[in-house]
Order: C-alpha cells, then structure tokens, then sequence
C-alpha cells in the first residue's frame, strides 16, 4: 500500500509548553485513521502542524515523499490536504454551494461549470440535498454546516482529510449525519485523519487508533484491541472515563 | 425670507460652483482614502515588520496632528522647497484623501478583526495565498461590517472639505462667507451652507443605509436582534 503522508518526530512548544514532544506515524492510501486522547493533549496542534497552519518546532511531514515544512510555497502542499475544523469555519458571504466552488475556482482555476460539477457532486455525497444549496451558512443547522465543510474539503479532491473533532460541536442528533457523511468517505476510500471521541465510529472505519497524550503516541493499534484492551493504565483511565462521559448521556 | 430669495437670486449660480466643488473634493478625497485605507490596514495587519511599521507610523502621525496644518504643509510647506506645487484643488484633495487614509485604514482594521480568524484558516486550508484569502474571502466580509463606520467618515470628510476654503478654494463654505462679507447677511448665507450640507449628509446616509440592507447577507455584520 502507498504511504501518503509520514509524521517524522514532530516536535512543538508554545513558549516553554511542549505540545508536541516528537510524534511520529504514518498514513497510507484510503486508510482512515483515528487520534483519541485527553484535551491539552497536543491532537488539535498536531493537526494544525501537518498542513503547516501552525509551525511546528522540528520535524518533517512527507506527503507523498515530499517534506513540506522545508517548501517555500506552502499554500501549494495544503491544496493536497484538506481540513475539516471542529467550527465548520464556513465562509459567511457565500452560499453552500459557492463555499465548495470557491476552492476549485479560485485555487485550482478551474471554470465555474466544471467547478459547479465538483462542488454538487461534493455535496451529494455528504447528503447536502439540492433546496440547500443556495442557502447561506447562517441559514443551515450545525450539521448541515458541518458536511458543507466537508463537501468543501473534497471538492479539492485532496490526498488526505484531517479531521479536527469534526462533530464535539454539535448537538447530539446531528452528530450521526456528519458521522454517516464520514462513513460514506471511508467507503469511498478517502484517506482520512480523524481526531474524534466518536468510539463507534472509530471501532467501524478505523483502521488503526492512536492515543496521544502530553505529546507523544502513548499506544497504537488496531481500534479493537486499543478499546477492549488498553496496555497503559493512561489509556484505560482514558477510556472508562469517556464510557462514563457517554453513559451520563 | 426676502434676504434668502435676494441671495439665491443674486448668488445662485455661486451657490451651486460652491457645491460641487465640495462633493468634488470629497468624492476624491474619500476615494484616495479608501484605496490608501484599505492598503494601508493591510499592510498593519499582514505586512512584514517594516511594512507595519511604517502603516503603523503614518497613522499615527496623521491622526495625532491637526489636518489644517497638513493642508499647510502639502499647499505651503511643500512648494516652498521648490520640489513640487499643487495646485489649491491638488492639494485639499490630497491633503485630505491622506488624512482620511489614516481614519479609513482604523476602520478597515477593525472589520478584518471581526472576521473569525477560523475563515482564514479555512481558506488556507483549501490552498489559497494570502492574497487570495483577502479578496476572495475577507474584502467581501470586510465591505459589508465597514459600511456603518465608512459613512461616518463620509459625513465627516463632507464637513472637513470647508477647510479647503483656507487654500482659497471657493468651496460651499468659502462662497457662504463671500456672499455674507458682500451682503453682511452673514447668519443667513451660512445658515443656507449649513442647510445644504445637511441635506447632503442626510442624503449621503439613506444612500449608505440603502447599500447596507441590499448587501446584507444572513450572519454577517451585527444582525438585528429583538431585545
């Protein structure tokens, strides 16, 4: 299988704080990936580092062989990283499907009707059904913002996804269609990087999860025995705690 | 009554040369303004250290001194190294397109400020360039959350443009106190200035008002809630 994106020893501090204190995996071709752990774990930062959004201190991140924090025009590598934010981070002045198109339009300069093509298929396969489509974000529930932003990511048909706790935004019935908007990427056999708490999903599409915690991967493996069988006493706190978080629910 | 039929028979066609040469100036003062503004924000914002300082700097100095002695400089001051020599009009319209440069700049700053920075990231995320991010995505947010204070500083340049009459411009004010030092019906003839400079606010206002409510989009800018 293709490697499409390395994390080599990715380190980063803010001030004196290490967030990041040398991570490093890979990803391979269509497969999807998950990061778990404790908040103030370094999950958000590392996202943000590897399409560079955020510097990171050392380290290199390889997508597709190429080590993009030494490349000068980086706006270039993030055209083959796509982003999905815990905030949707909609554009507010454009509709749903001018948010899809802008990407294609604007950075791959492609023409508005083969953008409009990209963008309504996008939008298809997050579920987003046409009346929506020229409605502004402000107009569109969480959910629905939130597989724009999706659509929006695919439309650029990148490399690989990341996910940055994609549905702890919203509200508990409108998280299982951002998930099954997922799933549907998954099939689809985009590669994805997912931070998220969403177990099921996880234990579902995952092929592996990663527990990151105070900056480095502190146990990996296949979603199965990572759930049912912790290794560190780290992880199962971990995991009894979000079993105890659901149950309250 | 007489005294106002007398003035507008008498000075009319002055009345009206006083008129637009105000709007005149404004227009391109605002206009100079605008375009320098809006750099100049940027330039505050995202530039590089010199950039932001030297943005930083001129906004500074022009708002901290009073823009009667920057039309002295520019008009006076300038023409006595030689160099250069505006003529009146250059230099009112330059004068205060430079001024309101600095004021427009603020205002500007402030609209990128209330954009959430999780667009920018959002933006960059798909690949765009800086460049990009602010004509594509900001420019059409920050035109939308400037307009409230952007009129401000329209109804305010209308009013500042009198100071022109200090470089001799026979501008609406300059002709208000000429009609007034040849028929010293002084209160009158500036009461008529005053009333047209009001009608010109008031009609500057609905016109901004009237853009504000076509351009509105849901969400954007402070969306009126009940309270």
């Amino acid at each position: 299988m293709k490697e499409v994106l390395q994390v080599v020893d990715l380190k980063k501090a803010y001030q004196k704080v290490e967030v990041l204190k040398g991570v490093t995996f890979n990803i391979n071709e269509r497969e999807t990936k998950v990061i778990i752990g404790p908040s103030g774990g370094g999950k958000s930062t590392l996202l943000y580092c590897i399409n560079m959004l955020v510097k990171p201190d050392s380290g290199s991140i390889i997508l597709d062989g190429v080590d993009i924090t030494r490349e000068r025009k980086i706006y270039k590598a993030r055209q083959k990283i796509g982003f999905v934010f815990q905030h949707f981070n909609l554009f507010m002045h454009l509709t749903a499907i001018d948010n899809v198109r802008i990407g294609p339009i604007r950075v791959k300069s492609m023409s508005r009707s083969d953008a409009t093509e990209t963008a309504s298929e996008a939008l298809k396969i997050v579920g987003i059904s046409e009346n929506l489509w020229s409605h502004y974000p402000a107009q569109l529930s969480g959910g629905q913002q939130q597989r724009v932003a999706i659509a929006r990511a695919i439309a650029m048909s990148p490399r690989v996804i990341l996910f940055d706790e994609p549905t702890s935004a919203l509200d508990v019935e409108l998280i299982g269609e951002v998930l099954n908007a997922m799933r549907n990427l998954t099939i689809k056999g985009v590669t994805m990087l997912v931070v998220t708490h969403e177990i099921d999903f996880a234990l579902d599409m995952a092929e592996e999860i990663l527990f990151l915690e105070n900056g480095i991967i502190l146990e990996k493996g296949p979603p199965k025995e990572i759930l049912t069988n912790p290794k560190s006493e780290r992880l199962k706190r971990f995991l009894s705690k979000l079993s105890k978080d659901r149950k309250e629910l | 009554m007489e005294v106002y039929f007398v003035i507008f028979q008498k000075f009319g066609k002055l009345l009206f040369l006083g008129v637009y040469f105000t709007v005149f100036i404004t227009l391109c003062a605002v206009i100079v303004g605008l375009v320098l503004g809006f750099t100049l924000s940027v330039m505050r914002l995202y530039g590089s250290k010199p950039l932001k300082f030297i943005s930083t700097t001129y906004i500074e100095f022009v708002r901290g001194t009073p823009i009667i002695v920057q039309l002295f400089i520019i008009y006076y001051g300038l023409s006595s190294t030689g160099l250069v020599r505006f003529t009146p009009m250059q230099a009112a319209i330059i004068g205060m397109g430079l001024n309101s440069a600095a004021y427009q700049a603020e205002y500007f700053r402030t609209a990128f400020l209330a954009i959430p920075t999780g667009q920018t990231e959002a933006a960059l995320s798909l690949g765009m360039t800086r460049f990009k991010v602010i004509f594509f995505v900001l420019l059409p947010q920050i035109f939308r959350v400037v307009i409230p204070s952007w009129t401000n500083e329209l109804i305010a340049l209308t009013q500042y443009s009198s100071l022109a009459m200090i470089l001799t411009i026979m501008e609406l004010t300059s002709v208000a106190k000429y009609i007034g030092s040849k028929t010293f019906f002084y209160t009158q003839s500036f009461a008529i200035a005053g009333l047209i400079y009001l009608l010109f606010s008031f009609f500057l206002t609905r016109l901004m008002m009237l853009f504000e409510k076509r351009l509105a989009i849901p969400g954007i800018s402070a969306a009126k809630v009940r309270m």
